[in-house]
């Protein structure tokens, strides 16, 4: 049976909120509340307000995979280094957390993953800490510097990014359009195990809705911006240029053939998604943990009618 | 009865421009013979050549052309055989003057690539050996490579294993394996690099070996003869050696013994060859020892080969180069780890194509028995009977290759059940997970979907591939992690036709199977193999695909990449 695409997505994106979640992104918000005060409390005047970023802030992100993220604003005066300051937060943090939870140096930021708890859930925190560029020059554009951990990167140097952390979340305000699909490519990303960053996906999907005339129901705009992406990423002139920071170019983050595999991905989605819509439960699953029961069924939770024989396959039987 | 028209022939070959006819063709009993001039640019003088066409012309025979150019005095040339004949292999044609006109064009070829030019081919000829049969029995002897280096001179045993006996040209055979090779005067054993099975064999039978380190023959080409030939290539004291063993052996005097001679042929490689002596006919003779002044020397005596004819046996070099020389997948799949869970069909006809294919390192595991019905849809005999699936399989796998090393996976018939149970349990999951990882790749044919979600719950660094087959083998699932247990369950679920009404109901209860035959198997599961080698091969991503037959005026198979 031939599945509405359209609506088939809109129950992924809404089985894939965080409102479902509620109690569990409670305990996240918690922990974060912790952390932040300990970094205040720590470095005092040497920091200005940390503030939230990540998806949570720009309003993209899923339940079956998340993190919060703090970003911790340092002043100019507070560390002669970027690396000096990296490794003193970092310090702190291990010290702080290691009984409780695994404290990792990541590219640019720490990763606090805590330990879980009776209910099994784990919390990961991410803390990025940049510098400001000159005395005082943070508080009127919200500049930073990060210091990029080098084995993550392509370069043997350690070396630095600069970054605007404020202006990466105020590029994606207001934009519900490309929410959506940001949101969906995440879960295509997440459930597909596919190695793609999110913010990749993220300034690809706004680049899609600014250059192209996206525009329909769910399926048309999601299968526009996938056009978009496997017509463009493997050009040579594309660039992703990155909010915070116009200098860098985010698609350089990819190599050839990884947008190549990109482009043909994207190909390869719509062409099956289109010859058999129910291809696009594969791409594009709904999160059934909170898939609301059809009771009109009655059959206490059994989904699936056909299979109630004595002794008959059912049509997911696998044979060989 | 004549075959051919000769005059006609005479014709043909009277207008080619190279080509003086020195004697015309004439029928001698059932061939036709004649002798031909050819004079080219680039001969000082021309080559004359007695020319034979055999009854089949100008059709092929036993894949040889049915005409010969023979002149003895090229036999030191590049492909010219042992009678003086020209090696030539040319284009088919049933039409008499198109085949003669190619067949003189090919001669003309043969002279100025490797008579005017001495063109040196690139890939190695071996020598030409005339293999004989011993009391007519063939005997032929298989060998492979070893670490070790043999020196010039060296001489020892050799420790033979039977492989089985047969028929070899409607004779005969007795097949053995060059198992080790101990040198006289050293404690080590050198082994043959082949499978664990196969070096298990016990030794049923010796030899001795002498490696000459040059080629036994004349032109690099045809082997020696008699062993007078071999004067100045076998050393006193492997003679004194093998009169000893003679002496030591009398009881088994009319034992047949091989004598191995070694010699290298390109990059290293080493060649051996064989003969074999009755023990009591040994080619030696015991002559005395004479001293500067031509006086006998009381008591010594020395070995001297003697003027006797000698008759080659059969080796071959079966190496893993040679065995698998042409045609095997990728190494990244040959050199790899590899289990297989679950031999069925699937299952075992991706472990026998994982084995033809070359691949060295298979672990197997399935706790099923072979029924007589699954024989004729899986890589099973009849002959074996009732069996344990991974027995048979592993004697089949053994069989089919000297150089794989199979095992039993984790328990063999217990792993299914055990990680079913266990797999939610920390440590047991770790353990799981830990054993699954040393594989490079998984192969998951077991076509169980509570077992596809077990795996597709683990940590995995190994490749798992899962493979499985709608009814009637319409369509073939293959799913790489760690996109499986959704990927699958949505193909066979919603967009595959997998028909479960139509199903086979063998004995036994409640037990449907699914219609298909090998062919029909197969034809998938050899494209799916092709479609994963080539994505090793040229490092393309791992990405789900379906294959699915489309049957309408002609059989299709419609690939879909995910």
């Amino acid at each position: 049976m031939a599945t509405d695409k359209t609506q088939h997505l809109q129950q992924v994106l809404e089985t894939h909120r965080m409102a479902h979640i509620e109690k569990l992104l409670d305990k996240y918000k918690e922990k974060r509340q912790e952390v932040k005060e300990a970094l205040e409390e720590n470095y005092k005047d040497k920091i200005y307000n940390p503030i939230n970023s990540g998806s949570y802030a720009k309003h993209t992100a899923i339940n079956i995979k998340f993190d919060l993220d703090i970003v911790v604003p340092f002043k100019r005066n507070s560390f002669d280094t970027l690396e000096e300051m990296f490794n003193d937060v970092f310090d702190f943090l291990y010290e702080k957390y290691k009984d409780v939870a695994e404290v990792r140096k990541q590219k640019v930021s720490i990763g606090i993953i805590f330990d879980a708890d009776d209910n099994g859930d784990e919390i990961n925190i991410d803390v990025v800490a940049g510098r400001e560029l000159n005395q005082d020059q943070y508080t009127e554009d919200h500049n930073l510097n990060l210091f990029v951990n080098s084995q993550y990167g392509l370069l043997d140097e350690k070396t630095y990014i600069q970054t605007n952390i404020q202006a990466q979340i105020d590029h994606i305000k207001g934009k519900n359009n490309e929410r959506s699909i940001i949101r969906l490519l995440k879960i295509w990303k997440t459930t597909n195990n596919e190695s793609y960053k999110s913010f990749f996906l993220e300034l690809i999907t706004i680049k899609a809705f600014d250059k192209e005339s996206i525009s329909g129901n769910l399926w048309d705009k999601l299968k526009s911006v996938m056009e978009y992406i496997k017509e463009n990423i493997t050009k040579d002139n594309f660039t992703l240029k990155d909010p915070g920071n116009t200098n860098n170019d985010v698609a350089d983050t990819l190599e050839d053939w990884e947008k190549t595999n990109l482009s043909n991905k994207m190909s390869n989605m719509i062409s099956n998604i289109e010859n058999n819509s129910d291809n696009i439960k594969t791409y594009f699953p709904i999160n059934e943990e909170f898939e609301e029961e059809d009771e009109n069924k009655g059959q206490y939770g059994l989904k699936d009618a056909s299979i109630v024989a004595p002794s008959i396959p059912n049509k997911s039987q696998q044979f060989g | 009865m004549g075959f051919h028209n000769i005059e006609e022939i005479n014709n043909i070959v009277s207008t080619i421009p190279f080509i003086d006819v020195l004697e015309k063709f004439k029928q001698v009993g059932i061939f036709l013979e004649g002798k031909t001039s050819v004079n080219l640019e680039g001969l000082n003088e021309s080559l004359n050549f007695d020319v034979q066409i055999f009854p089949q012309y100008p059709l092929k025979s036993n894949d040889s052309e049915a005409i010969k150019f023979i002149n003895k005095d090229l036999i030191s040339y590049n492909h010219v055989m042992g009678d003086g004949s020209i090696c030539i292999h040319t284009l088919h044609s049933p039409k008499l003057k198109q085949k003669l006109l190619a067949d003189f064009e090919s001669l003309k070829a043969w002279i100025e690539k490797y008579y005017i030019n001495k063109n040196i081919d690139s890939h190695y000829e071996h020598v030409i050996i005339n293999e004989q049969p011993f009391d007519d029995i063939y005997y032929s002897y298989q060998f492979t490579d070893v670490d070790y280096s043999f020196s010039k001179g060296e001489f020892g045993q050799v420790d033979l294993t039977p492989l089985s006996n047969g028929i070899y040209k409607k004779k005969p055979i007795s097949n053995f394996l060059i198992k080790s090779f101990q040198p006289l005067k050293k404690t080590i054993k050198i082994n043959s690099k082949w499978s664990e099975y196969y070096m298990n064999f016990e030794v049923k039978n010796i030899g001795l070996f002498l490696f000459l380190e040059d080629v036994p023959a004349f032109h690099n080409r045809f082997a020696f003869s008699n062993w007078l030939e071999l004067e100045n290539y076998i050393p006193t004291d492997f003679l004194q050696f093998l009169y000893d063993f003679q002496k030591r052996n009398k009881k088994h005097k009319n034992t047949f013994l091989p004598i191995f001679f070694g010699y290298k042929t390109v990059e290293n490689e080493i060649h051996w060859i064989s003969t074999l002596v009755k023990i009591n006919e040994i080619p030696t003779i015991g002559i005395p020892v004479i001293d500067s002044k031509g006086v006998k020397l009381k008591g010594q005596w020395e070995s001297k080969l003697i003027n006797r004819k000698i008759n080659w046996a059969i080796t071959r070099n079966s190496s893993y180069k040679y065995l698998f020389g042409r045609g095997t997948f990728c190494d990244k799949i040959t050199n790899a780890r590899i289990l297989i869970i679950g031999v069925g069909a699937i299952g075992s006809m991706v472990a026998k194509t994982l084995v033809k294919c070359g691949a060295k390192n298979i672990s197997i595991v399935d706790y099923d028995v072979k029924e007589p019905e699954n024989v004729c849809r899986s890589e099973y005999n009849f002959s074996n009977g009732l069996y344990d699936k991974t027995f048979e399989l592993i004697k089949t796998l053994q069989e089919n290759s000297p150089f794989v090393n199979v095992n039993f996976h984790n328990n063999n018939e217990y792993f299914e059940s055990f990680i079913k149970a266990f797999h939610k349990d920390k440590e047991a999951k770790k353990e799981y997970e830990k054993s699954l990882n040393q594989f490079d790749i998984v192969f998951n044919c077991s076509t169980d979907s509570d077992l596809m979600f077990v795996l597709d719950q683990l940590k995995l660094s190994t490749d798992l591939i899962n493979l499985s087959i709608t009814n009637h083998a319409k369509d073939l699932v293959c799913a790489f992690y760690p996109n499986i247990y959704n990927y699958v369950q949505n193909q066979f679920i919603n967009i595959l036709d997998n028909d479960v009404d139509d199903l086979y109901n063998p004995t036994g209860c409640w037990s449907p199977t699914f219609k298909a035959s090998y062919n029909d198997i197969s034809l998938l599961t050899q494209y799916a193999l092709k479609e994963i080698n080539r994505k090793y091969e040229e490092n393309k991503p791992k990405d789900n695909f379906t294959l699915s037959i489309n049957s309408g005026n002609n059989t299709n198979i419609k690939f879909t990449q995910y």
